[in-house]
């Protein structure tokens, strides 16, 4: 089984790269696109999931990541050597927000993000430097969808991998006692703020480079684009869809969305209905399955497990 | 120069005052529900918006003036809010003293299926009310204010005291304070708390969408309004401590000095004016857990102390 499951992922990865050998551009931008959405959920799973911390503020990191790697290429510096700075540059603005808001515990915690992630947005449209509310445009010639294309993926399959060797490691095991019981894990000597602090900074990091791509490759960034709430909200809403905490459940969850929006777009029809669908998916689940798509699972494995064992369960009692 | 320091202080006292009767309304709504349920009802930014979109709706249809529409406004909410509370309440309430995550985001996708349907229904586009006085102003001790912001400002007034009497004079009103204060033992003493938290819910909808057909009458308004509201009445139930109506109150005007004082005494731009009160938001959930009553209590217990 675990066999089977290596050589998926394998045969995935090894199909992504390869594909820009055998695909058109327009798919080629739909799996860009894709890949963007598996990175943003997983790297957002590494807090809210695994350490239990929903942030509603994410918009932020992606946005600073953007504009970071924006402002620099228009001085002259190379577009993909900006990512390292990008990524540090969101992990302290993680730390910074982070060491005041862990202080608060659940929902006041994602209220808090909201506030961080509209008040950033808000000083990027009005501040010079940022080109205010009408943005930045990247320097022209930096553009090379193949080079975009392989970063985008490469960056995915690592972004997968990190949060499996988080989840397996002892750090991923804190995270987990953290989300499961806060003051337990506390009492067993685990210093819950520095380690929420740590998944923070990490994954702020993961989705700042996201932000960077997301300014190479569509070349114009804008407050009302990459600082969006309504990008927040995505970044929320996969992982919750697929299920949180998982590894797999953010990857469903962003497939899920993302081929959503790509078949809604298409159908002029259904292109208003955007936030009915997220709105019911959230309320729907939230009522009847809060762990997603993977709980949905469970519950049918489970089914299956019931049926097909015979009922020994009162001659084994008698 | 003395005067016209005056004048401006005069500007900014009246100007905060007036904000603070709207701002006092809208966080009312989430108040009374928080308190009587422990959620966070996200669902109210998307009621305030519809709240708008009914007052236009009955002004453009029915030619009824926003402010007289107030009386049907009210209690259509009250119902909407009794309704979502049969729909999803029993989910909703937490099992402990703290709010869920999974309250939140049911909240959350109810707002985002108000939003869409005011999409479907009014499209878009930005729209606004105009009415006979939209543009008149009068003159208070020297200031020149928009009629319609005394009119919000009476309108806020009216139902805070409506609010008051009901809470403090009627059966109901001990009910909900009760639920609020202790819900078990409030069980124990035989109030029915799923049927005070229904009408809990019915108020603090009601409230957020007399507050939206305020906002309507101030401003243009999108399908997407709101957000930023929601914030300010977050930032100020925190401020004032989440329970009481004396609390909200402080909360607001709080809230309305701060912003008004910025725009006035420095060189903040008003488009960072919002900015500003979701930092506060920020500032006070971490350092004013428990809002400017846990403050007061503070203070008191260093005067006893010494």
């Amino acid at each position: 089984m675990k066999f089977v499951r290596y050589a998926f992922c394998l045969a995935s990865a090894l199909f992504v790269l390869s594909a820009p050998f055998f695909l058109e551009r327009g798919t080629l931008n739909d799996l860009w696109n894709l890949a963007l959405a598996v990175t943003l959920a997983s790297a957002w799973n590494i807090l809210g999931g695994f350490a239990g911390q929903v942030s509603l503020g994410y918009s932020a990191f992606l946005g600073i990541g953007a504009y970071t790697t924006a402002l620099l290429s228009l001085r002259g510096v190379d577009p993909f050597l900006t990512l390292p700075l990008a990524a540090v540059l969101a992990a302290l603005f993680s730390v910074a927000i982070g060491l005041p808001a862990f202080r608060l515990r659940g929902p006041y915690f994602t209220i808090a993000t909201i506030g961080v992630g509209e008040a950033v947005r808000v000083c990027a449209a009005s501040v010079s430097f940022t080109g205010g509310s009408s943005g930045l445009r990247m320097p022209a010639g930096s553009f090379d969808f193949n080079h975009n294309y392989f970063s985008m993926m490469i960056l995915a399959i690592l972004t997968i991998a990190l949060a499996a060797y988080v989840k397996k490691s002892a750090f991923g095991r804190a995270l987990a006692a953290i989300r499961q019981d806060i003051d337990a894990a506390e009492a067993l000597g685990i210093n819950s703020t520095r380690f929420k602090l740590a998944a923070h900074a990490l994954s702020a990091a993961v989705v700042a480079v996201a932000g960077s791509l997301y300014a190479i490759n569509f070349q114009y960034i804008a407050p009302g684009s990459v600082f969006d709430f309504q990008l927040s909200l995505n970044i929320v809403l996969m992982p919750i869809i697929g299920g949180v905490g998982t590894l797999v459940g953010p990857v469903l969850g962003a497939l899920i969305v993302s081929t959503l929006q790509i078949k809604l777009l298409s159908m002029p029809m259904l292109r208003d209905s955007f936030l009915f669908i997220y709105g019911g998916l959230l309320i729907f689940l939230m009522l009847f399955e809060p762990k997603g798509v993977m709980g949905i699972r469970d519950r049918v494995i489970a089914f299956f497990r019931r049926i097909a064992r015979p009922r020994t369960g009162s001659a084994d009692a008698a | 120069m003395r005067s016209t320091l005056m004048q401006q202080f005069v500007s900014v006292a009246l100007n905060s005052l007036l904000a603070a009767g709207l701002y006092a309304t809208m966080a009312y709504g989430l108040a009374v529900i928080y308190g009587v349920m422990r959620i966070i009802n996200l669902a109210h930014a998307g009621v305030m918006m519809l709240g708008a979109y009914v007052t236009y709706a009955l002004f453009t249809r029915f030619a009824i003036d926003p402010f007289l529409g107030l009386v049907i406004v009210a209690p259509l909410f009250f119902l909407f809010g009794v309704l979502l509370y049969k729909l999803f309440g029993r989910r909703m309430a937490a099992p402990g003293n703290a709010p869920s995550i999974e309250s939140l985001l049911l909240l959350f996708g109810v707002w985002l299926v108000l939003q869409n349907t005011a999409y479907v229904i009014w499209t878009g586009d930005t729209q606004s009310i105009l009415t006979s006085y939209t543009l008149k102003s009068m003159e208070i001790a020297g200031v020149r204010v928009g009629l319609p912001s005394v009119f919000v400002f009476l309108a806020s007034v009216a139902s805070l005291v409506f609010l008051n009497v009901l809470l403090k004079r009627t059966y109901l009103g001990k009910a909900i304070r009760a639920v609020t204060q202790n819900r078990d033992a409030a069980l124990l003493s035989g109030v029915n708390a799923d049927r005070i938290s229904a009408i809990a819910f019915g108020i603090g909808t009601a409230f957020a969408g007399i507050a939206g057909a305020m906002l309507s009458s101030l401003m243009a308004f999108t399908p997407d309004f709101g957000r930023s509201f929601l914030l300010k009445s977050f930032c100020i139930i925190v401020l004032g401590g989440m329970e009481s109506v004396t609390g909200v109150a402080a909360g607001a005007l709080v809230l309305a000095i701060l912003e008004n004082g910025l725009a006035a005494y420095t060189s903040v731009p008003t488009s960072l004016q919002d900015a500003v009160s979701f930092a506060l938001l920020f500032v006070a959930l971490v350092v004013l857990p428990r809002g400017l009553p846990g403050l007061l209590a503070v203070f008191e217990r260093r005067r006893a102390a010494q």
